[in-house]
């Protein structure tokens, strides 16, 4: 026994030792004089504000409805030191709703400090008035208030406490915010008759990961109950869980990244189990049993497991003229993309059934794909909806069978034994195209095994090719012909934005996009543009007059170069996400005007990214007979780059920035 | 059998009607004219507004809109903003498709209620009613109808048929209906002939309508809106919003009414007089007294938007804004009225219609038109304009969001119209002045000094006072137009004043400058002013041109080459002038030192639309120049 003591006491200094600047025994309103001593902080010199501490707790207790409640607290003291800081003193706090029905948030304080004359005055919050509620849909209720008399160097502080009867929102706590944060600390007491699952992310490592076990007497009592004595009580094992951070740096935004949210450090719940002493049951499930699940609810996909002879009429007329089953599959697909709105581009689940998505000839992209997995199996093709996040929605999780990490549905057909991936709900996309933003992480086919997808932006090749020949006379006039066959996705863009501005306003931008002020464009042609599954052809004939000069100077690029690096910054702390692997080639030829010569050619070089060559410039130049030929290479095998690799990218991209700028220089015979 | 027999008759007779019977709205009964270069055609629009007393109005808006395409989708949504002065009670809409026949009636539940406050520092009671049929058979028409009620007589409707460009119109009505006794006021932009009074038992019915308007196509540097297309404002006489009343005949009028709004509102607390005469009391100089005090003011305060019921045009009292340290823009402005009252310091609360391109005060037609408030302090031989939301912008100067336009005086005596200051060539100027050195890499290492001023310090000092001085960094390091480069450092000094400049220093290194290509090297030696401006031909252009900002920037650039070049060719002088500015830039090679110097006004004004061509041209020819490069040759090594 004195053995244990003794140990406990080692173990509580050590603890005092490494956690020296530990925030956690910080008290609401203890603030002296000497909090604002500080005016800047060592985690960054630059802060508008610094959290000095967040702290937050979520724990179970019995609840007074019969049931049990998450109960949430959390504190939160932050000094601004600045006027850009002042953002951090307007607060909203979001609460699940359930039609009437709201989370509760209670004991609200919130209090600003600030030095006057040496001495600290605080002023209060009015929870009364100055808190506004705005219900912003069914689901979600905003809280929002700010503090008042805040000027720079104001130490904020607030608590609050949430009570809710939602037991599968378990607040998550991000680590990491808009501002650095010098202790970020969250609790969370687990009973052992619930199982939730952790999904931890993030870069920073914990400076406190730990549990300790307690016992702990549950009350229920239901006020609402006819039967006085309805009150149970039950004890049992909690986990109590504690986490915590130390000087955690403010969130950096970056280019090239899919979505911040992949990159903060946080932690977040799933309600997986309620066990014994309660009614067992197993809350979140395996993959195939969602997946089944999936297919039984009406809001997703019980209406797939019927027969749906209702749209044998339908069907058979937009099918009436195809002979393959391909081919079927292409005018069902062609029908839908064509004919129906998207109200809504996420969500998984339906607000109507199909029958109304029908007959109203709109619906979210998830009504509107299962409409798609429908007809098509009407149509006689194996057709299975898949779920998936977008690319700005986040990661998903391959292990845990997590709803809410996907937001996107489309379908997947299996024609003659091949599978295609079909998205009938953005208008001008090709059949078994997807968008860009859906190829993310892994998605999900909803069918009996629940076969993952990897949906990788490395699968995702971006083929661009440009030809220019050139003629140019002896005065230097010049005439050349530009053809060019952009990238799938760049050819998507195009449609897009010649539905949106017209063909005329898009030639307008390409002719005054890169030609000089005495270019003329003649002959613009586009093919394809009807044409959603291949890429687009652009072709025309420029001109340019010449100033009759005694050396004519030539960019080979004819503006069809990069132009400026796409890597701005100097440093990099994420990954490079880009949006695909490309391969652009551009080849030119140019002939040499009469009574000239060549006086320079740029030389013929091979750039590399690494040794593997997953990033590579090619630039071959070279003369024959009277034509120079240029044909340059830019390719990427790789999509995602890491932070170390960043200056190496950013340096690729700076020596073709360099190589395309080079001249072709022709000199007149004496 | 019997079934199927049911089915061919409902067949027949369906096919027999879709052909016989097109709808109301059919698409085919468009005008032709109509159809070109359209997105969206109204077919029919009724506007009704009555007047029933002052404290009571109802707008009814009945319209059709035939959608032609996926760009006409913006039409047909309906978005009806609601708060406690503005009651939305009914909503009615119907689909129908190209032959007109009718689809869909929306479903009360279909209406959505959705908040329309937005902004972490907004508390309001905005909210708004939105639906839409969400359909993609093009051409289809909706239908609405629209009921709103207002319990007060501030807002009377604008009737702009065509509200957008590639909108045409079939027909358009709006009708106003008061009580005998009273009278409305009107003023109509490019509508001909008088409206239509009639007269019925205790009312009087007054219509305007017009039929038959083609599209018309935005051009680029265009007219104000109301200048294009038939547009009729109104507004009332007596009017009345809770329990203030006034007249809106003159702006003298409305003056009252917003100075009685405010009236009252400017005791301050015993702590804030006395530190209003610790500041300004040992201070004679009344400029310097005035800048010290909404100095003051600036750094005990912050702008949080409280819009509740007639809170939206009520300034919350002095009183509350010293105890709470924040206010909106009517709040912070009668605050820094009462400061400055107590230093004996008379200002005026004045409202503005604030934005970069906020459109027009029709100042010869009084009505509320404005959407901020400022504060002017009339001195002896001038005003100082404050702006009082703003932590950060020097005492006096006004910037793009409120300079050179109509702003409303409210004094005790009422409301005065005046403009604001307009900034112009002597104000927004760039001074930069460039000593450069390229090394035999071909990188170029950059000191740049640059000053700018008026409008066109405002983006820098947006820059430099809402970003830390790491975010500067990362934001310069997206903005200059180079294709690699470093911030070794930068600096930048602030010169508050009436008229404020920002100095700017830059050290910078740019990698691959210039292009060697074996022994030539090119280099462009205008390195930090190109002009980016281009514009499409346009061979039928229509509208009049309206360039609104002027400015002068001046460039002397001097680069350093490394040794043993040679010229071979270097840019002519370049001497651009029009009746849009002019520019001028020069290059000398001395030994080894480029020198630059550029120099360009540009204009402001308004210009027939024949000009445009020589518009483009001159943007060309400056866009062309801005980029001419020095070529020069490596001495052959012997």
């Amino acid at each position: 026994m004195k053995m244990k003591k003794i140990f406990l006491i080692i173990i509580t200094c050590a603890c005092l030792k490494a956690y020296g600047q530990d925030k956690s025994a910080l008290k609401f309103g203890d603030i002296s004089e000497k909090d604002f001593a500080q005016k800047v902080y060592a985690i960054d010199s630059n802060a508008n504000a610094v959290v000095i501490t967040d702290i937050g707790s979520s724990k179970m207790e019995g609840s007074s409805k019969g049931w049990f409640a998450l109960v949430y607290k959390r504190f939160r003291r932050i000094h601004i030191l600045n006027k850009n800081g002042y953002d951090a003193a307007n607060v909203a706090i979001n609460l699940y709703a359930d039609g009437k029905d709201e989370e509760s948030l209670d004991k609200l304080k919130a209090v600003t400090y600030n030095l006057e004359n040496g001495k600290v005055v605080a002023t209060k919050l009015d929870t009364k008035s100055g808190v506004f509620k705005n219900k912003m849909d069914n689901h979600r209720v905003i809280k929002k208030f700010t503090f008042p008399n805040v000027k720079e160097g104001s130490i904020i502080e607030y608590e609050y406490t949430i009570t809710s009867d939602y037991l599968f929102n378990l607040q998550p706590w991000e680590f990491q915010g808009e501002y650095p944060t010098l202790w970020s600390e969250y609790k969370a007491a687990i009973p052992n008759f619930y199982k939730y699952v952790f999904l931890r992310q993030g870069y920073k490592g914990f400076t406190i990961d730990e549990v300790k076990p307690k016992r702990e007497i549950f009350m229920i009592v239901d006020h609402k109950s006819q039967y006085k004595q309805d009150a149970m009580s039950l004890e049992t094992e909690v986990s109590n869980f504690r986490w915590a951070i130390k000087d955690v740096p403010a969130l950096k935004k970056e280019s090239y990244t899919y979505t911040i949210a992949n990159h903060i450090t946080k932690i977040d719940f799933q309600l997986s189990e309620q066990v014994e002493p309660l009614q067992p049951e197993r809350i979140m499930s395996s993959w195939p049993e969602v997946s089944k699940k999936l297919m039984a609810v009406k809001d997703f996909g019980l209406e797939l497991t019927e027969d749906n002879y209702w749209l044998n009429d339908v069907v058979n007329s937009i099918v009436k003229d195809a002979t393959t089953t391909k081919e079927k599959a292409q005018k069902i697909y062609t029908y839908l993309r064509d004919n129906y709105a998207c109200t809504r581009n996420y969500g998984i689940f339906v607000e109507q059934n199909l029958r109304n998505v029908e007959k109203n000839k709109s619906g979210t992209v998830a009504e509107i794909n299962l409409l798609l997995v429908a007809m098509l199996k009407v149509a006689g093709i194996a057709t299975d909806p898949v779920i998936l996040s977008t690319r700005s929605h986040g990661n998903t999780y391959y292990g845990y069978p997590v709803i809410n990490q996907y937001n996107y549905v489309i379908a997947r057909a299996n024609i003659g034994g091949a599978f295609f991936l079909l998205d009938a709900s953005q208008s001008r996309l090709g059949f078994a195209r997807l968008p860009l933003y859906a190829y993310n992480s892994f998605a999900r086919v909803i069918n009996l095994a629940a076969d993952p997808i990897e949906l990788k932006a490395i699968a995702v090749n971006e083929a661009k090719y440009t030809n220019v020949s050139v003629a140019l006379d002896n005065k230097g006039n010049l005439n050349g012909t530009m053809q060019q066959t952009p990238g799938y996705y760049e050819s998507f863009n195009i449609r897009n934005l010649i539905k949106e501005k017209g063909l005329v306003e898009f030639q307008k931008a390409v002719v005054t996009s890169f030609m000089g002020p005495r270019t003329t464009v003649t002959d613009f042609k586009i093919d394809s543009l009807d044409l959603y599954e291949s890429n687009l052809f652009i072709k025309y004939n420029f001109d340019e007059k010449g100033e009759n000069e005694s050396i004519l100077y030539v960019n080979p690029y004819f503006g069809q170069g990069l132009g400026d690096n796409p890597f701005k910054s100097a440093e990099r702390v994420y990954p490079v996400e880009m949006p695909y692997s490309m391969d652009q080639t551009y080849t030119m030829q140019i002939e040499i005007p009469d009574g000239y010569t060549v006086d320079e050619l740029p030389n013929t070089i091979t750039l590399k990214l690494n040794d593997k060559g997953e990033g590579k410039f090619e630039y071959k130049i070279s003369q024959s007979g009277s034509t120079i030929s240029l044909r340059s290479r830019l390719v990427f095998t790789r999509s995602l780059f890491n932070p170390n690799e960043y200056q190496a990218l950013r340096q690729l991209f700076d020596m073709v920035g360099k190589k395309q700028a080079e001249q072709i220089v022709f000199k007149k015979k004496k | 059998m019997y079934k199927k027999i049911v089915t061919a008759i409902v067949f027949i007779f369906s096919a027999l009607s879709s052909v016989a019977a097109d709808g109301e709205y059919a698409v085919s009964k468009i005008p032709p004219a109509l159809l070109k270069n359209a997105d969206a055609v109204l077919r029919v629009e009724e506007i009704k507004f009555q007047i029933f007393s002052t404290k009571h109005t109802e707008e009814s808006n009945h319209y059709v809109i035939t959608i032609l395409n996926e760009n006409g989708d913006f039409w047909a949504e309906l978005y009806e903003y609601y708060d406690k002065l503005r009651e939305v009670s009914s909503v009615e809409g119907t689909l129908y498709d190209a032959t007109g026949k009718q689809l869909k009636k929306m479903r009360s539940k279909d209406l959505e209620d959705l908040s329309g406050s937005s902004g972490s520092s907004l508390f309001d009671d905005n909210r708004l009613k939105r639906h839409n049929f969400y359909y993609k058979v093009y051409p289809y028409t909706i239908e609405y109808t629209v009921n709103i009620s207002y319990n007060n007589t501030l807002f009377f409707p604008r009737w702009i048929p065509q509200g957008r460009e590639k909108f045409s119109v079939e027909q358009s009505t709006v009708s106003i209906i008061c009580p005998s006794d009273y009278e409305f006021r009107y003023k109509s932009f490019n509508y001909t002939g008088d409206p239509v009074v009639t007269k019925e038992k205790n009312a009087k019915i007054t219509s305007w309508a017009v039929k038959n308007m083609p599209a018309i196509s935005r051009e680029i540097y265009s007219p104000l809106w109301h200048e294009l297309t038939a547009t009729v404002i109104f507004g009332p006489t007596d009017f009345q919003i809770d329990d203030y009343k006034g007249n809106m005949n003159s702006w003298l009028g409305f003056g009252k009414f917003t100075y009685a709004l405010k009236d009252g509102r400017d005791q301050l607390p015993e702590n804030v007089k006395q530190a209003v005469h610790q500041i300004a009391d040992g201070i004679s100089n009344p400029k310097e007294k005035i800048s010290r005090l909404y100095e003051y003011m600036q750094k005990n305060t912050r702008y949080v938007s409280v819009q509740l019921g007639i809170g939206g045009w009520q300034p919350f009292d002095a009183k509350y804004v010293a105890s709470k340290a924040y206010g909106d823009c009517k709040a912070l402005a009668n605050y820094m009225y009462s400061i400055l009252k107590e230093a004996g310091i008379p200002s005026c609360y004045t409202l503005i219609r604030a934005g970069k391109n906020a459109g027009y005060i029709t100042d010869d037609f009084p009505s509320q038109q404005f959407n901020h408030v400022i504060l002017s302090v009339p001195l002896q031989k001038d005003t100082m304009w404050l702006e009082c939301t703003s932590q950060t912008i020097p005492a006096g100067y006004l910037g793009d969001f409120t300079c050179d336009r109509y702003a409303l005086l409210i004094d005790e005596t009422g409301g005065h119209l005046v403009r604001t200051p307009k900034y112009g060539m002597k104000e927004n100027v760039e001074i930069r002045n460039i000593k450069a050195t390229l090394d035999d890499e071909a990188t170029l290492k950059i000191k740049a000094e640059t000053t700018y001023g008026g409008l066109q310090q405002d983006d820098y000092h947006d820059l430099i006072t809402s970003l830390s001085k790491d975010k500067v960094k990362e934001a310069l390091h997206e903005q200059l137009d180079f294709a690699t480069y470093e911030i070794k450092d930068f600096n930048y000094k602030e010169n508050k004043s009436w008229l404020p400049t920002i100095d700017e220093s830059l050290d910078i290194t740019v990698s691959n400058y210039a292009t060697i290509t074996g022994k030539r090297l090119f280099i462009v030696p205008n390195i930090m002013t190109r002009t980016r401006r281009k514009l499409p031909a346009d061979a039928e252009r229509k509208h009049d041109l309206d360039l609104g900002f002027e400015f002068k920037d001046i460039d002397t650039v001097e680069i350093e080459l490394p040794a043993g070049y040679t010229p071979e060719a270097i840019p002519s002088d370049a001497k651009i002038e029009s009746k849009f500015g002019k520019y001028s830039a020069s290059v000398k090679l001395a030994g080894n030192k480029i020198t630059y110097y550029r120099h360009y006004e540009h204009y402001s004004g308004r210009f027939p639309a024949k000009d445009y061509a020589e518009l483009v041209k001159f943007y060309e020819a400056i866009y062309k120049a801005d980029r001419s490069k020095v070529v020069l040759v490596k001495n052959e090594t012997p």
